[in-house]
């Protein structure tokens, strides 16, 4: 137990440690980008109307002063952390004056849901039709089976997501293309609302699958190819185990510890956002919301973001690392 | 298996109803009474907020400035429906003073807030006073820097008293796109600070009012109000759309989607690929025109900027050789596939401006003469235009207008012939040297054009740049494009260029005036190399010509003859010195599904208004469509 609480403690000081590294790449990153949230905004606001030009000098001093740019970089750096030590990543640049945080938590629902759907559901299918495909080498469904999702995976995402759009939103116009949800709908947990969030989830969430499913595939029939000659694997078949438990119990449980990493990695990865998905579906969700942060230099919005993506990864890993020593007895703590 | 065959047989009976399922993308709400307009801006990342007084907060072409909103005056982009000048909240004209420090306006009576109170003067001075104290609102700036007093005698009069003369104060409060809208002083005055206020739900002077919103931004839903009577919009009719939806609805090919299967009755702009896709497939659909180039021209023109405070292009006799390598045929192939309206001079060839000034100018730019150094030559071909329409013909068939007048039009009129021997001439006598294939440059190092690009941002445009980065570089000088998709505004600003796709010029549209983009051109506004350089002299240009043109145009009434004059001064000194090369309008590729509505702007039959959906003036759509019987 003293082994497991010392492992924990170190695990605990890396993950403060990667999430400390983490925040200052991505503070240094926003803060040498190009894009000047001021200029953006001067851009959107005269770039139709009559504004004089000393108008604008004078415009360009005000939101300096209000977006808090005024400070050297240093200065920022510190108002920095302590605005994160706190949560508060302050006011969104581009949606002045909503906090970063509000942003956020109203995109990142959707993104989270369509996510973990999406990636149970790969990774179910996946792992399910690779482990039969790994013991039952001799059945062609199982074959084609993977003849198919091997064949979908190395498609470019944007391909496959648009080949459903415009067959199922144009050639057999069959399900919505765009939005989470039927517009007019108001947003409760009733069925009217439900039932839209779900139909218009289908295609997202079909095209994430497809294209999620020949990696879990492929990864779990080649564990299970290997398993099957296993020693343990042979004695139970020659002692006339059944094979199906031999599948479920000695074969597909064994193979499934390092697919069940990737599935925690893929869960804490969720939070960086599908932005293609998001944009070709236009779906509601934290990719497009970091992408429009992106282009108007919201330093905050990004780095709200970025931040939540970090602590979701590293929070993941910490807990994979944490449970694996509980889990598998194979893997012991020094 | 039973449960296999139930999930199968459910399956089945909702893929066969799902049809009308998809199709009914609006949830309780008459398809037949609803208008779904696309919203350019997108997703709105802070949906719930509708202070449009608040710089950058929410969004604006979500219905909320076309339909919500109203001001002093409006001047449409097009002819009107009663003239391009529209007296909407004010009941006449701005009145100056003989020195244009003092500017009183007469209010309309009668107009009321969507929550039944009165319109007047009161709200018009709250207005100025609360961007007078204060800083960060959308318009502060510009009242700040102008604005010494304002008072209200009466409750249908208001006067400025401005802090210098200026005779276009009244630009401030002319919809032109927006302009400064009107506050609700009973609704801001005890809301606290203006900046923090969301505005949610606003209180309308326009003829619609918020009905319900998409919290994530995606779609916002505004339906006509009971008293639309009492609203600016009222003496042209009755609004015909009982609700207006503003969606997002995806990228490009999305919308052709969409529309194809009527659930976008107006794009408000696809790619030239899409457009002819809905030209060909969907009878109903149109664009501004019925037939080839379908785009609306809009009052802006997309031009070469070059950074005429670099060393480089100092000389125009350098800038004059560039313009001579241009094939303006090929640019127009490459950019819009040929649905480009093109202009040799410095207005867009939109709205009114090709009578005011495109037409006048014709014979003075057959005549013009350009010297080489070595000889005289007359680079102006006034049948480009033509031309462009003879190469579309075989393949677009008799979508491609014969009759001169509509070609001009449609395809605009002339443009610089193509003239490599009189560039090499130019840059000789510039001081240019050719070292084999290669141009150099006066102090010997090459001859080198960087043409900054938007990408995929604007994809048109970056045809358009590749097209004459490459016929300069057929010609021997190092030229290539650079994307700075996101980073255009910073570099633009600040001056990183050699040149770009982009445009300096933005007018009225309707009204011959050219302060609106000229002003701004006055030598006092250029900033040094390094400084930011404030809209819209991006090519950072003085030339004391110029200056004085300006300074005239300042002296006269914003309606005085005189101005077309200055105007056409202006164009002549910059044909003359060519200090950007005007390329042609910013054709927005909108498209108008008949299928719910009729009545729709169009060049042929009714240019009323402009019918790019994100701009105010659009708010005059609503009263000319009526539902397809």
């Amino acid at each position: 137990m003293r082994a497991y609480s010392l492992y924990l403690f170190r695990r605990l000081i890396q993950f403060v440690l990667v999430v400390f590294i983490g925040m200052n790449i991505a503070f240094a990153v926003t803060h040498s980008t190009p894009i000047d949230p001021v200029e953006q905004t001067i851009s959107a606001a005269t770039s139709f109307g009559s504004t004089s030009p000393d108008a604008i000098a004078k415009m360009r001093q005000s939101l300096r002063e209000l977006y808090g740019l005024q400070g050297g970089p240093w200065q920022q750096y510190a108002a920095f952390w302590r605005r994160v030590v706190v949560g508060d990543f302050g006011p969104s640049l581009s949606a002045f004056p909503t906090p970063v945080s509000e942003l956020i938590s109203r995109a990142l629902p959707w993104t989270a849901g369509l996510l973990t759907v999406s990636t149970l559901l790969s990774w179910t299918i996946g792992n399910l039709l690779g482990g039969l495909a790994g013991y039952y080498r001799e059945s062609s469904l199982l074959r084609f089976a993977g003849i198919l999702t091997m064949g979908l995976h190395p498609i470019p995402y944007y391909i496959v997501a648009f080949v459903l759009l415009i067959v199922f939103g144009f050639v057999w116009p069959v399900l919505p293309i765009s939005g989470g949800s039927e517009m007019n709908l108001a947003q409760g947990f009733d069925v009217a609302f439900v039932g839209s969030v779900l139909v218009h989830s289908i295609l997202p969430v079909a095209s994430l699958v497809l294209v999620g499913l020949g990696g879990w595939f492929m990864g779990m029939r080649s564990l299970v190819s290997n398993i099957v000659s296993e020693d343990y694997v042979l004695y139970a078949e020659l002692a006339g185990v059944d094979r199906r438990r031999i599948l479920t119990s000695y074969v597909m449980r064994n193979a499934l510890v390092p697919q069940v990493t990737g599935l925690a990695m893929s869960l804490g990865g969720i939070f960086n956002g599908a932005i293609i998905t998001e944009q070709v579906f236009g779906y509601p969700g934290i990719g497009s919301l970091l992408v429009g942060a992106v282009h108007a230099g919201d330093y905050s919005l990004v780095l709200g973001v970025t931040a939540v993506s970090i602590v979701a990864v590293s929070a993941a890993v910490l807990l994979i690392d944490l449970l694996y020593p509980l889990l598998d007895p194979r893997v012991k703590v020094r | 298996m039973r449960l296999l065959r139930s999930i199968a047989i459910i399956a089945t009976a909702w893929l066969l109803a799902a049809p009308a399922f998809a199709q009914g993308t609006i949830s309780n709400l008459p398809r037949n009474q609803t208008l779904i307009v696309e919203n350019p801006e997108g997703t709105i990342k802070n949906a719930g907020w509708f202070n449009i007084w608040a710089i950058n907060a929410g969004g604006q072409s979500t219905g909320l400035h076309q339909l919500a909103m109203d001001t002093l005056w409006y001047i449409d982009p097009e002819r009107g429906i009663d003239g391009v000048w529209e007296n909407s909240l004010a009941a006449e004209k701005p009145q100056y003073n003989a020195d244009f420090t003092e500017m009183t306006v007469k209010l309309r009576k009668g107009i009321y807030w969507s929550d039944g109170v009165e319109f007047s003067a009161d709200d018009v001075v709250y207005t100025v006073e609360t961007h007078l104290k204060t800083n960060g609102l959308r318009w502060s700036a510009p009242i700040q820097v102008n604005v010494a007093g304002v008072s209200a005698p009466d409750s249908s009069t208001v006067v400025f008293m401005l802090k210098k003369p200026n005779s276009r104060f009244h630009a401030l409060f002319t919809v032109r796109w927006n302009a400064m809208w009107i506050m609700p002083k009973h609704v801001f005055e005890k809301a606290g600070d203006p900046l923090k206020f969301p505005f949610n739900p606003p209180v309308s002077l326009g003829a619609y009012t918020l009905h319900s919103f998409d919290p994530n931004g995606g779609w916002f839903i505004w339906q006509l109000r009971d008293d639309w009577q009492r609203t600016t919009v009222a003496k042209f009719g009755t609004p015909g759309p009982k609700y207006v939806a503003y969606i997002d609805p995806g990228p490009p090919d999305k919308r052709v989607i969409a529309q194809l299967n009527h659930q976008l009755d107006i794009i408000h702009d696809t790619s030239p690929e899409g457009m002819f896709t809905l030209a060909k497939q969907a009878k109903l659909s149109h664009g501004w025109f019925k037939g080839f180039p379908f785009a609306h021209p809009d009052p802006t023109l997309a031009a070469v900027i070059f950074n005429d405070e670099l060393p480089l292009f100092k000389n125009r006799d350098v800038r004059w050789a560039l313009a001579l390598l241009i094939d303006m045929k090929q640019v127009s192939m490459a950019s819009y596939r040929g649905a480009a309206t093109i202009s040799a001079i410095g207005v867009p060839p939109t709205g009114t401006y090709p009578d005011y000034y495109h037409v006048p100018l014709e014979s003075w730019l057959e005549n013009f003469e350009l010297d080489t150094g070595k000889r005289k030559i007359k680079p102006y071909d006034p049948t480009v235009g033509k031309q462009i329409a003879d190469m579309l013909r075989p393949s677009m068939g008799d979508q491609i207008p014969t009759d001169p007048a509509e070609i001009a039009k449609a395809f605009g009129r002339g443009w610089w012939r193509p003239d490599p021997q009189a560039a090499q001439e130019l840059l000789e006598k510039a001081g240019f040297k050719k070292s084999g294939n290669q141009w150099m440059t006066p102090d010997g190092k090459p001859f080198t054009v960087r043409i900054a690009v938007e990408g995929e941002a604007r994809p048109v445009m970056t045809r358009a740049g590749t097209m004459i980065a490459q016929e300069w570089r057929q010609f021997g000088i190092d030229a290539s494009t650079v994307v700075a998709q996101g980073t255009l505004n910073d570099r633009r600003a600040s001056g990183d260029f050699d040149a770009m796709i982009s445009w300096s010029v933005e007018t009225w549209g309707g009204h011959p005036d050219l302060s609106f983009f000229l002003d701004s051109w006055h030598s006092q506004f250029v900033a040094p190399p390094g400084q930011p350089q404030s809209a819209r002299n991006w090519q950072r240009w003085s030339n004391p010509e110029l200056d004085k043109i300006i300074e005239q145009t300042r002296k006269i009434d914003f309606d005085d003859p005189k101005g077309v004059e200055l105007g056409k001064d202006y164009l002549k000194l910059v044909v003359q010195e060519m200090p950007t090369i005007p390329l042609m309008a910013y054709n927005v590729f909108t498209v108008m599904d008949e299928t719910y509505w009729t009545g729709y702007p169009s060049a042929e039959t009714a240019p009323y208004t402009d019918p790019v959906p994100n701009w105010g003036n659009t708010r005059y759509m609503m009263v000319k469509l009526k539902p397809r019987q």
